[in-house]
């Protein structure tokens, strides 16, 4: 009789720290997530930011070019200077995306202008840079959309739902799969 | 007591789910066993294939750096870089801890080429270098439908530029791209690229602290839930002894974060 009662005490201890375990454990699997998810988000801002501290030396290399389409230039000007002042991601990206397509136009401009300017190695070079640079943006998002689609199903997904739910963790928003921001400078080196 | 039972059991079953359910398959081919020269479009030429080989197990020999040719017959509608990055990291090309790979892909009908550099290389083979290496190196081959020589000197170009990342010889003969094509002196951009790095690698350590995944997420996407065997065995030249090599080569699953340049030839 004693025996059984020590088995039963045991069986439920061991049950308890088995529960606390798994719960434990997918409370920091939930954790580890929404850091992945956080690191890609804020890895995207990097690369904007990147991105747009190379625009200046691509205005610097066509400047030796007579002119360089004056007026199209002003649009990227612009566009640069609200980049470096956007506060947060979001805003980061709709004036990464005002960017992309200043520089679509007046890279466009200015080798119809000059097309000797695709046998430039530095231009090339600076063209290279900047089309890097896009195709780590939108790598980086993939990334994020990755990493929040999986945090979301498992909040969703029973039973650590009950404990997103209790932690009070939050679904992340997807990248919508924008054309504008994977728009690249356009320039063919025939 | 048996709802406890239960309920561990779902959890477990949740995570086995998980677990197959992040499997995904873009439907890129196997690997060879030679891995670092993968001709499916079939256009390479035999001493072409074998020097590239050669060239590929050496330098990974001496460094870890894997450096992978593929050629394909069409992108499938993706664009190169995406398909060159995802394939390197499908393969899981280049060292876990490093993510020194490179997978060089050549589409024959699309004619396109890409150079997509890992995360560990973007140092040694910044964009603009490595579009140089294709513009300096294989173009005009190439525009004359001469794959043969022109991946083969991208081979090597690319090859001799990681010799000289990590200090070592590089083969006879070959003069860094860096004394040929003096502009890279680009001095505001290298500062910010460095500071940015640093605040990379500073974020890495940090947040390494709370993963436990090996490598950490951050810095080093793992595709997720890729099983780790990047043999697959398709059939293209198995045992066909190129070069005398011992054996296959695999993936050591680096990654990818789509660094690299790319021309239409």
């Amino acid at each position: 009789m004693k025996k059984k009662g020590l088995i039963i005490i045991i069986a439920i201890v061991a049950v308890i720290v088995i529960a606390i375990g798994s719960v434990v454990g997918s409370y920091n699997g939930l954790v580890e997530k929404q850091q992945e998810v956080e690191t890609s988000w804020s890895q995207i801002s990097v690369y904007l930011q990147s991105r747009a501290d190379k625009i200046p030396n691509l205005v610097n290399t066509v400047k030796g070019y007579t002119d360089y389409e004056q007026s199209t230039l002003t649009a990227v000007t612009e566009a640069r200077s609200a980049v470096s002042k956007a506060s947060g991601v979001n805003e980061q990206i709709e004036a990464s995306n005002q960017l992309d397509s200043a520089v679509d136009i007046w890279v466009n401009a200015v080798t119809e202008a000059y097309p000797e300017l695709k046998a430039d190695t530095q231009f090339t070079a600076l063209i290279d840079e900047l089309t890097g640079s896009e195709n780590r943006i939108a790598t980086a998002r993939k990334d994020y959309n990755e990493a929040a689609k999986e945090f979301n199903t498992k909040i969703k997904r029973f039973p650590t739902n009950l404990l997103a739910g209790m932690f009070g963790f939050e679904a992340y928003d997807y990248f919508e799969a924008d054309s504008s921001a994977q728009s690249v400078p356009n320039v063919s080196f025939d | 007591m048996m709802k406890r039972i239960l309920s561990f059991a779902a959890v477990f079953f949740c995570l086995v789910f998980c677990l197959c359910g992040c499997a995904e398959d873009e439907g890129f081919p196997a690997a060879t066993e030679e891995f670092f020269v993968n001709d499916f479009a079939d256009v390479l030429s035999n001493e072409a294939e074998t020097e590239i080989l050669s060239r590929a197990a050496a330098v990974y020999k001496a460094t870890t750096a894997q450096i992978v040719t593929v050629t394909i017959e069409s992108l499938d509608g993706m664009e190169p870089y995406e398909y060159a990055l995802e394939l390197g990291r499908e393969w899981g090309v280049g060292d876990e801890e490093e993510d020194n790979g490179v997978v060089i892909l050549l589409s024959e009908n699309d004619r396109e080429i890409y150079i997509a550099v890992g995360y560990g290389l973007e140092g040694a083979l910044p964009d603009s270098k490595t579009g140089r290496i294709i513009d300096l190196y294989g173009l005009e081959y190439l525009k004359q439908d001469d794959f043969s020589n022109g991946l083969n000197s991208i081979n090597k170009a690319v090859i001799n530029e990681v010799y000289l990342e990590y200090g070592l010889e590089t083969e006879e003969g070959y003069t860094s791209i860096d004394n040929l094509y003096q502009s890279q002196s680009i001095s505001g951009q290298s500062n910010k690229v460095i500071i940015s790095w640093i605040i990379l690698v500073i974020l890495f350590i940090i947040f390494s602290g709370f993963s436990r995944r090996r490598g950490g997420f951050f810095f080093f996407p793992m595709h997720f839930g890729s099983s780790g065997n990047y043999r697959g065995g398709s059939g293209f030249g198995g045992g066909s002894g190129f070069g005398g090599s011992s054996g296959g080569f695999r993936g050591g699953g680096g990654s990818f974060g789509g660094g690299g340049a790319g021309r239409g030839f």
